[in-house]
């Protein structure tokens, strides 16, 4: 046996069968399902009758101006700052990562798909919120929908972000499912989550307004009604995704 | 490569945990197509010095060789050849054994066929059922199963039967000795001295971390001056047990 060892790295179709295996695991993962889909059009179906007579500029009312972009961030929050965390919590707990450092696939390619998957399941939360509002409650898509998905992707990164810090300093799975409902229930609430901003004291709200949630909610309600984005809310968004990633890639632990 | 050239080779060894010393200057010398056991009490260092040999674990001192690689700075090239069944290892737990089996094999560039990975564990009925749905000896076997998938040159087995029946045991040891038929090197860290009579060329007996003898199964025994494996063991281990009281 003289043959030549080749290190190999495992190619797309490894990926694909790796993104369609995440893919069984977070669809059989019934509970994990049921926050980011079922959550946020709860909130929807019952704010949005109410919210849908307000009107706030021209044709626009708090249904597009602030249910809507609260509801699609909360699909954001609760994947990237609950669900993807979890999951990564458990595959270090019960060695999957480091069952897999064993072979040819790094465990760094579980993170990446994780977050791909993750991508999708918030596409599906995104979709369902979208076809209740616009069928159900008549809703109207952004004005400048270009500056809308260009902020929900930075949104995204930055909520994923955020659940990277949690997967990165939780040392358990339990303690990141708890780590992560803080995280998310304290940024929600400071963004606006439980009543307007308008609700909360001014310094809070400005400093709710500079974190991702508050930063989300405000930049893409900006983008629904056609008004400019406030740059203070981009650069929030940006700021906490490069923390994150940071602080991540610092303290993240394999086993 | 010679067929004289060691498979693995780990020279002076060592690992300490905090204050532990769990592996202290362990050098072992694999050949090719060999059954090589790892034999000692709980907490001798075994997993850890297996652990070392796979490139999970960073040596505190000394060096391993695999296949004249290092397997952690030649970490890409040790995997394609390097089979691995972790002690305390778990998989994705809500696929199936046909999904987790199709998912090992998508890592490597010439699998072994699903059908015969499933045949060699016998867990043929299982195949749709969930990993986290398997008993303990299923599982087990299963993860045996995934390393073997890519068809590696060398394979570490830790605890290969343990929580086995005797069935499932035997079924084991055949897909072991079919294996050293095809010329693939087995370093099996086993409990069970019927197991490492029965298929181990030579054992290195661990005890407190340290190698104190390497030997065929035969040789311990002669060596210890005892009637069986299970006696050489007790005669030769457990020495600090003793001091400590």
């Amino acid at each position: 046996m003289s043959t030549v060892i080749e290190a190999r790295r495992p190619g797309v179709r490894s990926w694909l069968t790796l993104v369609g295996c995440e893919a069984k695991m977070v669809a059989r993962d019934t509970a994990g399902l049921v926050v980011p889909v079922f959550l946020p059009l709860l909130i929807l179906v019952m704010s949005a009758r109410s919210a849908g007579d307000q009107v706030v500029a021209g044709e626009l009312t708090a249904l597009e101006a602030y249910v809507l972009p609260l509801v699609l961030t909360m699909v954001l929050a609760t994947i990237g700052i609950i669900n993807m965390p979890s999951f990564l919590a458990y595959y270090r707990r019960t060695g999957i990562l480091r069952r897999l450092a064993v072979t040819p696939a790094s465990p760094a390619m579980v993170l990446v798909v994780q977050v791909i998957v993750s991508v999708l399941q918030a596409l599906v939360g995104v979709a369902g919120a979208l076809a209740v509002a616009f069928l159900a409650f008549d809703a109207r898509p952004p004005a400048d929908l270009g500056a809308a998905v260009a902020v929900y992707a930075l949104a995204m990164a930055a909520m994923y972000a955020v659940g990277m810090i949690v997967a990165a300093v939780a040392p358990t799975p339990n303690s990141a499912v708890a780590i992560g409902l803080l995280a998310f229930f304290a940024l929600g609430a400071l963004g606006g989550m439980f009543g307007g901003p308008g609700s909360l004291p001014d310094a809070v709200a400005a400093v709710g307004e500079r974190l991702p949630f508050g930063a989300a909610v405000a930049a893409l309600s900006a983008a629904w009604v056609g008004s400019p984005v406030d740059p203070v809310h981009l650069i929030s968004l940006g700021v906490a995704t490069v923390v994150g990633v940071v602080t991540a890639a610092l303290l993240f632990r394999w086993e | 490569m010679s067929s004289e050239e060691p498979a693995i080779v780990a020279e002076h060894l060592h690992k300490r945990y905090g204050p532990k010393v769990a592996v202290d200057d362990v050098s072992l010398r694999v050949d090719p197509g060999e059954i090589f056991g790892i034999l000692g009490t709980n907490g001798a260092g075994k997993t850890t010095t297996v652990e070392m040999i796979a490139g999970l674990r960073r040596p505190g001192r000394g060096s391993v060789s695999l296949l004249g690689l290092d397997p952690r700075r030649d970490r890409a090239k040790v995997r394609q050849v390097l089979g691995v069944q972790l002690q305390e290892s778990y998989v994705h737990g809500a696929l199936t054994v046909s999904e987790l089996i199709g998912l090992y094999r998508s890592f490597y560039p010439d699998p072994r066929p699903a059908d015969e990975l499933v045949e060699l564990v016998g867990l043929e009925e299982q195949r749709r059922v969930r990993f986290e749905k398997l008993s303990g000896g299923q599982q087990q076997r299963l993860s045996i199963a995934l390393a073997l998938v890519g068809r590696p040159r060398v394979v570490i087995l830790d605890e290969l039967t343990t929580g086995l029946d005797p069935r499932a045991r035997r079924r084991m040891w055949a897909t072991i000795e079919r294996l050293r038929d095809e010329g693939v090197t087995i370093v099996l860290v086993s409990h069970a001295m019927e197991e490492v009579e029965r298929l181990c060329d030579r054992v290195a007996l661990l005890d407190a971390g340290r190698v104190v003898a390497v030997e065929t199964p035969a040789g311990l025994v002669a060596q210890a001056g005892t009637q069986n494996l299970d006696d050489a063991f007790v005669a030769l281990t457990g020495k600090q047990l003793e001091d400590v009281g």
